[in-house]
């Protein structure tokens, strides 16, 4: 226990019986089965990164597909099992187990990488933290939270072994392909278990949700008003309320679609369709598309909202100065999140519906890049003027911003309804989604790694190997993901085993081998990252307790903190980003330092010099 | 110049534009992308100078300030008159496009149906008329509709007698307005032209309007862009642009084969080469 001051005498015992009272715990109590939400948020983070391989694996299967159509897949190909290739041991993939990859790299990277991550691990280990509190409000809950996620992954996995093997109607599972299985009443396919994982995994969003909204307005820090809080944790209470809203809506059209896979309703199909399966009919398939497009794009503002958050802290520490426009940045995360839920029928365009709603649709999905706009010049602002450190961190979020950039600039393209039209179910789309996917959360979700690693485990990540990831993961992505914009425009579709049976995509194969060896080159990156995290658990430098000089109340607590966070009573003085303050020797200065201030146009003026920066090294 | 502005030019990956509003689609798609690379430049250049001039030193500090309304309502004002006008611009050419009441006089009328995996076509022959089938009739030939009749003909319609189908491929007049009704069979298809700039998802149990003026001939692809199953990919169509003699030749040729196809055969009078064993060994 390091020194503690003053005020916490009774606190201080109230923690060293709860610390003691922690170590009587069993094993499978301490790691497996723990309320305590940093062992949860590691749980997430292990989880989501085992999720993170296996969807990896499968989108190199369709790379290498389509840069090489019909020829077999290397060093590996022999051993595929034979129901996913044309003989056993040709190693060249069908075209029916094609759509299972397409289908399965989308659902778990969306479902078991990118929202465990950033609101499962994030909101985890940030959010008591952040606020100065001891955990989170429902512990328990959040055990469950996190217990529902590795069989609900597993039960999608499962569907390798059904008769149909995985589910394969797309991510998106639009019926009636994914009603009509052809197969008998009560009969699980992989499409089955496919809904059952989703709606399994939509229990556990929505149970963290309730946890965060219930923690953050109850359990902050003396002193903490609401717009003390740091970005990230606003950004994750705003996606909380999102999970919290939206989640329902994706579990009733999946178990409608539920009951027509498996029970043969007809929610979502119409009579007389000619096919082998027998059901009632008078069903509407588009009525499936807007009740999952209804959740589906809220979430992925779930996808990406914590990150904004996450890096919003990481590039105010690192240019060692407040964040520009605070409070704007708050409202535009909560603009982002109002007008997440009237955008959806913007994946509808040439569904088929009304055209008077893509209309509509158009109009809100275009004013919704409004306020990811402020956020960008916000963050520009930040670093104008600022003494800019470029820690792996700090490489992570530049690159989060800059290429949510390029990503949100390729979305006003298809907000536009009739440019639509062409660009819709093409890989126009693909290189969208893994802009702000993949350019945007993943490298947000690393920043995070990085930043955070040392008051998750006491120890330093290699910054020299971070720096090498950082690099080759920002070229391969750039040369994997840049490319599909060119492919979209040939009009290359998507979801197709074999561009070479269209004469207008011949001449884009050149373009598809390129993306190809991106792709591979991405995905072995990726592997320097997790030994750097796995290596650096024993074998990293120390952490002190505030490496990054930050001043956020995540820093005050001790290197690798115990069951119930900090060591000393925790009072909060100020906003969270008063760094290079006028009149402070030190150019940081915590939130739980006391010390008056006072603010002149816009800057903040320290009363007097107060420069005894506790946690500093 | 344009040299260096040819580098940037993604709008050559297109496929060779054929329609009309293919035209307006390509020109709003340039307008937007220009504005998004001024944009790209633009930022990518303050964030480029920023990271450069604004590095660290430890002789330095930064400059502790929080904001300025002024400048946060500004860089909302102005990004919001520029994304609302694109969006009035666009929603100009998609009204004239895809509203029903704006479908223009059809020159030609084609029923299209999407079916694992595969296109078929229905031409109301040369009274320009279907006869009665799942479009024209949903009540009563929706229940019509089986593999083998996929338009749902009602046969006993005389006006369907010279309706006919094509497979995989169809043809239509150059300089025309092709109105098509579009459906599926069985699960979501989607009818997509590349050269025309057409894409219409089609839906099992109702139909869409799918309409263009092509004013290139030649041929052309059709492609599936929907998931429709393992065979998605191989739901390939060629048509072709003919000038509107060679169109209604074709027409002609094809009402003459399906009308041959639909009528009893003739019969032949009895003869030594015809008679029945049976009859020989009266």
């Amino acid at each position: 226990m390091s020194t503690a001051t003053i005020e916490t005498a009774t606190p201080v015992a109230h923690e060293e019986h709860a610390h003691e009272h922690h170590h009587d715990l069993p094993w499978y109590r301490k790691y497996v089965f723990s309320t305590d939400h940093k062992v949860i948020a590691k749980q997430f983070m292990l989880s989501s990164l085992f999720f993170l391989f296996i969807g990896g694996a499968f989108a190199l299967f369709i790379r290498w597909q389509l840069a090489y159509p019909g020829k077999p897949v290397p060093v590996i190909g022999s051993i595929l099992p034979a129901t996913w290739v044309t003989e056993p041991g040709s190693g060249i993939i069908t075209p029916e187990f094609y759509t299972q990859l397409l289908t399965m790299h989308g659902s778990i990277m969306i479902f078991f990488v990118i929202i465990p991550f950033a609101a499962g691990m994030f909101g985890n280990f940030c959010i008591p933290l952040m606020i100065g509190t001891d955990d989170m409000a429902l512990p328990r809950l959040n055990m469950w939270s996190f217990w529902l996620v590795p069989p609900a992954g597993l039960i999608m996995l499962a569907g390798f072994f059904t008769d149909t093997g995985y589910a394969a109607a797309g991510w998106t599972s639009y019926p009636p392909l994914s009603a009509m299985t052809g197969l008998e009443k009560f009969t699980i396919s992989g499409q089955t278990l496919w809904l059952i994982s989703v709606f399994l995994v939509g229990f556990s969003s929505i149970m963290g949700a309730v946890n965060y909204v219930t923690t953050v307005l109850n359990k902050r820090a003396k002193g903490m008003k609401l717009f003390d809080m740091p970005l990230t944790v606003w950004a994750l209470f705003i996606t909380a309320i999102l999970v919290t809203l939206g989640t329902p809506v994706l579990a009733a059209g999946l178990a409608m679609l539920f009951m027509d896979n498996f029970l043969h309703t007809s929610f979502f199909l119409p009579d007389n369709l000619v096919t082998s399966s027998k059901y009632f009919g008078g069903g509407q398939p588009i009525l499936f598309q807007h009740v999952f497009w209804f959740y589906s794009h809220p979430a992925v503002y779930i996808m990406i909202l914590p990150l904004m958050g996450i890096v919003s802290d990481v590039m105010a520490t690192f240019s060692r100065k407040p964040i520009y426009g605070y409070k704007a940045m708050v409202f535009a995360i909560a603009g982002i999140a109002f007008l997440g839920f009237i955008v959806w029928g913007h994946h509808m365009f040439q569904s088929g519906m009304n055209p008077l709603l893509g209309t509509t649709f158009m109009l809100s999905t275009i004013v919704i890049a409004v306020p990811s706009s402020i956020k960008v010049f916000n963050w520009l602002g930040t670093l104008w003027r600022g003494n800019i450190k470029f820690s792996t961190a700090m490489l992570n979020a530049l690159a989060f911003v800059s290429m949510f950039i390029i990503g949100g600039l390729s979305g006003v393209f298809m907000a536009s309804a009739p440019v639509d039209i062409y660009i819709h179910d093409t890989y126009f789309i693909v290189a969208h989604i893994h802009y702000v996917l993949f350019g945007g959360s993943l490298f947000g979700i690393f920043a995070g790694i990085y930043y955070w690693y040392p008051k998750m485990y006491g120890k330093m990540l290699n910054e020299r190997w971070g720096r090498l990831h950082f690099v080759l993961t920002f070229i391969t992505f750039n040369v994997t993901f840049f490319p599909m914009h060119v492919l979209g425009l040939g009009g290359h579709m998507r979801r197709i085993y074999d561009p070479n049976v269209y004469d207008f995509l011949k001449g884009l194969s050149d373009v598809n081998e390129v993306i190809t060896i991106g792709a591979i080159g991405l995905g072995f990156a990726q592997l320097i990252l997790v030994f750097n995290v796995l290596y650096s658990l024993k074998k990293g430098k120390r952490a002190p307790r505030n490496p990054w000089r930050a001043n956020t109340l995540e820093w005050a607590a001790p290197e690798h903190p115990g069951h119930g966070n900090f060591d000393r009573d925790i009072t909060v003085y100020r906003g969270p980003y008063e760094y290079s303050v006028e009149g402070r020797k030190s150019d940081y200065w915590p939130q739980w330092e006391p010390g008056a201030s006072k603010t002149v146009h816009h800057h903040t003026v320290a009363v007097e010099d107060d420069s005894r920066s506790f946690g500093s090294h | 110049m344009d040299r260096i502005l040819s580098y940037f030019d993604m709008l050559p990956w297109f496929p060779e534009n054929t329609s009309t509003f293919g035209g307006e689609l390509d020109s709003l798609f340039a307008i937007i992308y220009w504005i998004s690379v001024g944009i790209f430049f633009l930022t990518f250049g303050i964030l480029g100078y920023f990271l450069v001039k604004y590095r660290y030193r430890h002789d330095r500090r930064g400059y502790n300030y929080h904001g300025n309304n002024v400048v946060e309502l500004t860089w909302t004002v102005l990004p919001t008159i520029l994304f609302a006008w694109i969006g009035l611009y666009s929603d100009d050419i998609w009204e004239r496009t895809k509203y029903s009441s704006r479908l223009p006089q059809a020159d030609v009328q084609v029923l299209v149906m999407g079916k694992t995996f595969g296109w078929q076509f229905l031409y109301p022959g040369a009274d320009g008329e279907f006869g009665r089938n799942a479009y024209t009739d949903r009540d009563n030939c929706r229940k019509l509709i089986t593999g083998l009749n996929p338009f749902g003909i009602d046969s006993t319609d005389p006006r369907s007698m010279d309706d006919f189908t094509t497979e995989n491929q169809f043809k239509v007049p150059v300089n025309a307005n092709v109105v098509m009704h579009g459906s599926s069979q069985d699960v979501l298809h989607s009818f997509f032209l590349p050269h025309a700039r057409v894409k219409q998802d089609v839906v099992p149990g109702t139909w869409m309007n799918i309409w263009y003026n092509i004013f290139k001939t030649g041929k052309f692809e059709l492609a599936c862009a929907e998931l429709c199953g393992g065979g998605h990919y191989s739901m390939r169509a060629e048509y072709e642009v003919l000038s509107k003699s060679s169109y209604d030749a074709w027409v002609d040729k094809k009402v003459a084969e399906a009308i041959a196809a639909r009528s009893p055969q003739p019969t032949v009078a009895p003869s030594a080469d015809t008679a029945t064993v049976a009859s020989l060994t009266k």
